[in-house]
């Protein structure tokens, strides 16, 4: 429990750099003592608790093409940093080619909240909780960085190391996250599992995309992604190899939720119990993927 | 700490304030500019009780910080009716019943207008999910959705 | 107008009048304790709290946070050592010598700002002696446990409350009715359950906050999100040795209270600090987080039910024994304790029964009145035992219920007779409205569904002689004000006391305003705004005001006519002779009065009608039996079904339907009495399905909305109806009892007997969530 919560923000410089060099400039040589922020809605929220002490709030949503949604039939899905969860929700583009993604973000709070929550921030923000990154890993997203040393790109697979924890370096904006076209054919659902039907955090969360694929075994292809259910958002690539190899039957879909469940180490905490997490790993991922595999045929 | 002055527009009037980095949109409408329509319920993101209009979209303004409306335009709770008559989400609200303590009233108002601005008309679930973010201790919900279903139809008849 | 229709129920009683509130609140104008405006001179304050559930205090030094610029002061328990409380006095202002939960206020700071109040609150040094907490009732309640008030026997203490000194025991009830041992005997079928109901908290949305300011001469003056303006002024007064008429209680519109806003909690602290920064307000406004655990919390329960009854299925005895979690202070909780002792056969005429009720200190967050005061928790175990009980004999639950449940006339717990009611009628139309008896399909083949309905009663629980009062007093343009000391929390007393005033006056609804905000200076008294006493008792002062107006009135147009009062009567603001079929509008009169003929001066004048109501029949009750002639003022009583479904693959519980049918004597305005059985569904379903402060070791783990859960608009039933059954109250206005907590009291057990009826599980308590109905489920090899 926290005690200290405050009765609202404790004090803060607010900082609005004009170019992106000038925020990994500002960032960098501010080492700890500063923070970027896009919708703040965890930075704030973690600041009125006492956790982030932040001197320097770094406001980058402002910058040059950090608004930007782009689409392009060929190139895919670009994402600038800043681009909220309502506005991915309302994209025609999104809509049309990249339905878990909006999915991923309608589950996200409400709808007031989801006017300033982003996806770059849901991801930065690295909690294993996180209801976007299940979607931004199984389309295979990848963010666009500015560091110091200039731009440059990472995969989601390798971008989390912990709770909270991730491979950005000191000085580093993300500015956008790129999506290439999704396989063709390819069929995605979120399950969340909170307390309350909408809006609140998961307990558990799967995500599972699936495609044909005549590289596998099976002639499809399945992503899984699990939320709270580990330190950092989890793949399940065990879980993935095996359907890539098996054919597709109701047997094999729990043998795969099943090795999705062994690839779980969640804790007990105030949403739920280690015990029924490994639980609902199996049904929920054992549901998505009986769901997805309908849609496929 | 440093202060900022800001130019924003709340209600069709322009204001010019002065404001310290660490403040919310939520204190300088209720502080600074005594619109105390805009209700403090949690200060986190939580109950929505100070959702507001920030360039046409609903926002709660306990997680907006005043300095970054410099130049925005803000809609609350005081400056949904008309010169002369109410929204009709006002409207309809009263008429329903679905107020009573009132504190969370400006908020599902403000998420009311948007989503009927947004969708002018809901299903049942649509006005659900667009309100899941506005506790209401009282009411038990019923009368507020009602009353959104009741406001798209006087608007789909004046329109 | 007929003669014979003066007696019959004026308009606009029993109609929907529109809120008299509600355009204020839509339009941002209505004024919230926090919305008040005090300029430049205000000042912030913060509380230092302990965050040990038990410890001596060895030294408090506040030399540093004195010493912080923009401090203006910076208080301790050192200058407050009265005791404080509403029917025990067992609290002081600021602690002094022991902390006895985490949030017990330990100082207080007030500061130009709230930051830097709350940096004074780090400089505050304070040295514990840490000791072993009391973290369960139970054990509180044995010898084993450590003392947490070892003065509880020199508290100051009503006369209908026993606490045992050198124990943690603050109230013990008993009754003692029949003869339980023997009865067993007789019985075909016995049930035996144990449940355990948790702490929850109310959560109006408007959190607490007080502002308080004291001037040169020592007068105070609090503005206040409160229930109780006028028990928050005796109190405060009494704490601190002074007349209540130098406390002064502002109270605006409330955001909710839930009886958390009830008695005295965080609003004596500000006093306290405003008393060494005269001139200045002081305001205190507590953070989502600190109304979680430093506010009023409901209490904790383990419950001991035994039940039994003959071979068709009729009562014959109860024995049963709750543990209430009072938390570090039981001031008010003790009174909840009572009125679940004297209510512990739940609505059921048993001829045998015993029941131990305990209230005991604990470590955990201070407990007080919530709505429904002790009745949805004890409820929540007695009508599952009474399902399991009729399922135990072979009957339905339905025709158990309505075999055993009180009729007119039962004789009660406590030993005295049930007055009229209509509790049979209020199953009989829920079962119907729920189709009781049919099964429908699940939605999908991964769920299974289950119908369950419960019942209940509860009284209005008080002092026996708790009062109210009003005035009404017209304009010259004949128009109404009302004085009322009752708050407006959302139930929507203003607009049912409006058209209580103008049906008993004689004028339109739409010329009566309420004065507002109460203001213990101004508005007349009125004990609290709890127990759902409010339609039922200002009900009655109003109405008596608005019939001593209306008499002072007609006197006056008697005397001017030379015709008889009887004669006349105000219909619509005018007053009419049945006799000479004369008439006159009120705003003719009622300011200026009347001229005699020929100009030999006036008659009548300004016109203040006056009421008040205060029950003088209750008396008090056996304290080793718990017998009495009669020990409440009246019970309400009704029933509750739900239709759900459980996911199996999630443990989900998904509420498809509620009923709600309540007996409350006389409807004043149908509308918005259904609109209290929805709310109250709703919050008996979020604190089954959602709500629990989840404590461990003393501290609360989830003090904010981000973990402490209520329903949501996603959440709320897609169908929930609501029925009124009209069994007048002898003594009510028109008949009228109250509604507004009893419409959470059946709700818990209601959907415990629907997950019962779709699965075949039963869970200790509640909240019912996923997770817990799914592990029972899987523990049962319901699922795999
Ligand atoms: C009431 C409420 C409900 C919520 N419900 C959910 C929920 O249901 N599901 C869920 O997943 N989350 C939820 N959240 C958490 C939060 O809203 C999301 O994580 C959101 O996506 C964060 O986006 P943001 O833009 O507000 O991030 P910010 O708060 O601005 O930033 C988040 C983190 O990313 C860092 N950061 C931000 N921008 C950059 C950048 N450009 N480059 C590098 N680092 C950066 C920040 O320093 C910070 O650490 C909730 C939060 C609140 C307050
Ligand atoms: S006060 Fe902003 S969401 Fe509660
Ligand atoms: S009306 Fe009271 S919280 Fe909604």
């Amino acid at each position: 429990m926290t005690m200290n919560t405050h009765p609202s923000l404790p004090e803060f410089e607010y900082v609005q750099p004009a170019t992106l060099a000038e925020a990994c400039e500002f960032l960098a040589s501010h080492a700890v003592e500063a923070r970027p922020f896009l919708g703040g809605t965890d930075v704030f929220v973690r600041m009125r608790d006492g956790f982030l002490t932040p001197q320097f709030l770094v406001d980058v949503k402002n910058l040059k093409g950090l608004n930007d949604l782009h689409f392009d039939p060929k190139a895919g899905l670009t994402l600038g940093a800043a681009v909220n969860m309502n506005r991915v929700i309302a994209s025609p583009e999104v809509k049309a080619y990249y339905p878990l993604l909006a999915e991923a973000c309608r589950s996200v709070a409400s709808y007031p909240l989801r006017t300033r929550a982003t996806i770059v921030g849901n991801i930065c923000n690295a909690s294993p909780a996180g209801d976007t990154i299940g979607a931004c890993l199984t389309l295979d997203g990848v963010l666009h960085i500015h560091g110091i040393n200039g731009p440059r790109q990472e995969s989601m697979a390798s971008f989390f190391l912990g709770p909270g924890k991730t491979t950005l370096k000191l000085g580093d904006v993300v500015t956008a996250i790129h999506f290439p076209i999704p396989p063709k054919g390819c069929v995605g659902m979120y399950l969340k599992l909170g307390r309350n039907q909408l809006s609140d955090l998961s307990i558990v969360g799967v995500t599972a995309l699936g495609y044909p694929d005549s590289n596998c075994k099976s002639g499809y292809r399945f992503r899984l992604a699990l939320a709270s259910v580990a330190p950092v958002p989890l793949v399940p690539t065990q879980a993935e190899t095996y359907l890539a190899n098996h054919s597709i039957t109701p047997e094999s879909v729990h043998e795969a939720a099943r090795l999705s469940t062994d690839a779980c180490s969640p804790i007990d905490d105030v949403r739920g119990s280690a015990r029924y997490r490994k639980q609902m790993a199996r049904n929920l991922s054992a549901k998505a993927l009986a769901e997805v595999w309908k849609k496929l045929n | 700490m440093a202060f900022h002055k800001i130019n924003v527009t709340i209600n069709d009037d322009l204001e010019q304030v002065v404001v310290p980095s660490n403040m919310t949109l939520m204190h300088m409408l209720r502080e600074s500019l005594a619109l105390t329509g805009t209700k403090n319920g949690c200060s986190a993101g939580e109950c929505g009780a100070c959702t507001v209009l920030l360039n046409g979209e609903p926002v709660n303004s306990c997680m907006v910080l005043a300095v970054e409306c410099d130049g925005a335009k803000i809609v609350t709770v005081e400056g949904l009716a008309g010169k002369k008559q109410l929204d009709p989400i006002q409207e309809a609200i009263v008429q329903e019943g679905g107020v009573q303590c009132g504190f969370c009233t400006p908020g599902i108002l403000i998420s009311s207008h948007a989503l009927l601005k947004r969708n002018p008309n809901p299903s049942e679930d649509e006005i659900r999910e667009a309100l899941v973010g506005n506790l209401c201790r009282c009411t038990g919900y019923v009368r507020i959705i009602e009353s959104v279903k009741v406001a798209a139809r006087m608007q789909s008849v004046t329109t | 107008m007929a003669k014979t229709d003066r007696q019959d129920i004026p308009s606009p009683i029993g109609e929907n009048s529109p809120r008299i509130d509600a355009r204020e609140k839509v339009t941002g104008a209505a004024i919230y304790a926090d919305d008040i405006q005090f300029g430049n001179s205000l000042l912030h304050a913060r509380i230092k709290r302990s965050p040990h559930p038990h410890a001596l205090i060895k030294k408090i030094d506040t030399t540093k946070a004195s010493a912080l610029p923009g401090v203006k002061a910076v208080v301790t328990g050192e200058d407050f050592p009265g005791y404080i409380g509403l029917y025990l006095r067992d609290r002081y202002i600021f602690c002094r010598g022991r902390v006895r939960y985490v949030g017990d206020p330990v100082a207080g700071v007030a500061a130009i700002s709230e930051e830097i109040a709350e940096k004074a609150l780090e400089l505050i040094e304070v040295e514990y002696e840490i000791l072993e907490p009391v973290l369960d009732p139970e054990f509180g309640a044995s010898p084993k446990a450590p003392l947490l008030h070892p003065d509880l026997g020199q508290y100051a203490v009503v006369n209908f409350i026993f606490p045992q000194a050198g124990t943690n025991i603050s109230n013990h009830f008993k009754i003692r009715k029949g003869d339980v041992d023997s009865a067993w005997e007789k019985c075909a079928a016995i049930i035996e359950r144990k449940y355990r109901i948790p702490q929850i908290q109310h959560v109006p949305i408007e959190p607490h906050v007080a502002t308080a300011k004291v001037d040169e001469t020592g007068e105070i003056t609090l503005w206040v999100s409160s229930q109780s303006p006028f028990a928050q002024r005796n109190l405060i007064a009494e704490s601190m040795g002074i007349s209540q008429s130098k406390v002064r209680v502002i109270a605006p519109y409330v955001g909710g209270g839930f009886g958390s806003k009830a008695g005295v909690s965080m609003e004596a602290l500000v006093v306290a600090i405003a008393t060494k920064v005269k001139g200045h307000p002081v305001k205190l406004l507590l953070t989502r987080e600190e109304e979680f655990y430093t506010a009023f919390v409901r209490q904790g329960l383990v419950a001991y039910f035994k039940m039994g009854c003959d071979e068709n299925g009729r009562l014959l005895a109860m024995e049963n024994k709750f543990y209430w979690d009072g938390g570090a202070y039981t001031e008010y909780g003790v009174n909840i304790t009572r009125a679940s002792g004297y209510s512990s056969s739940g609505p059921y005429e048993v001829p045998n029964v015993r029941t131990d009720s305990y209230c005991v200190y604990t470590n955990h967050p201070v407990t007080g009145p919530m709505r429904g005061f002790g009745m949805p928790e004890m409820h929540a175990g007695l009508e599952q035992c009474i399902d399991e009980l009729a399922l135990k004999i072979g009957m339905d639950a339905v025709e158990f219920r309505k075999l055993n449940c009180l009729k007119t006339g039962s004789t009660l717990v406590t030993g005295s007779k049930m007055h009229a009611t209509g509790l049979s009628d209020c199953i009989k139309k829920t079962a119907e409205a729920i189709n009781w008896g049919t099964k429908a399909p699940p939605s999908a083949p991964n769920k299974r569904r289950g119908k369950g309905l419960a019942i209940m009663w509860k009284a209005p629980a008080m002092p026996p002689n708790a009062g109210s009062s009003a005035w009404v007093e017209l304009a010259e343009d004949g128009t109404v004000n009302v004085g009322v000391g009752g708050q407006e929390l959302g139930q929507g007393v203003f607009t049912v006391m409006a058209q209580m005033a103008a049906g008993a006056l004689g004028v339109p609804y739409e010329s009566v305003r309420i004065a507002t905000p109460v203001d213990t200076r101004y508005s007349p008294y009125e004990w609290q705004t709890v127990a759902s006493r409010l339609t039922w008792s200002m009900g009655n002062a109003v109405a008596n005001a608005a019939k001593d107006a209306k008499r002072q009135i007609l006197d006056t147009v008697a005397e001017a006519w030379e015709e008889t009062p009887e004669d006349l009567n105000i219909v619509n603001g005018v007053v009419i002779s049945y006799k000479s079929e004369r008439e006159i509008p009120l705003k003719n009169l009622v300011v200026y009065g009347l001229p005699k003929p020929g100009d030999q001066g006036w008659r009548g004048g300004p016109v203040v009608g006056r009421g008040k109501f205060m029950p003088a029949y209750v008396t008090g009750l056996d304290p080793e039996t718990g017998q009495g002639e009669r020990a409440v003022v009246h019970y309400t009583t009704g029933a509750q079904a739900v239709e759900l479904e459980v996911d199996l693959d999630t443990g989900r519980i998904e509420i498809i339907k509620g009923v709600s049918t309540f007996d409350v004597g006389k409807a004043i305005n149908p509308e918005m009495v259904k609109a209290q059985m929805e709310g109250g569904f709703v919050q008996g379903m979020s604190s089954a399905l959602f709500e629990i402060l989840q404590l461990k070791d003393g501290f609360v783990r989830n003090p904010s909305f981000v973990d402490y859960r209520i329903a949501t608009s996603a959440d709320t039933p897609r169908e929930l109806q609501a029925y009124i059954v009209e069994v007048p109250q002898d003594d009510g206005p028109w008949g009228a009892r109250g509604i507004g907590e009893h419409s959470m009291v059946p709700t818990i057990p209601a959907i415990a007997n629907a997950i019962y009826d779709a699965v075949g599980v039963r869970l200790e308590g509640p909240p019912f969530t996923a997770e817990k109905v799914y592990l029972a489920m899987l523990d049962a090899g319901i699922v795999k």
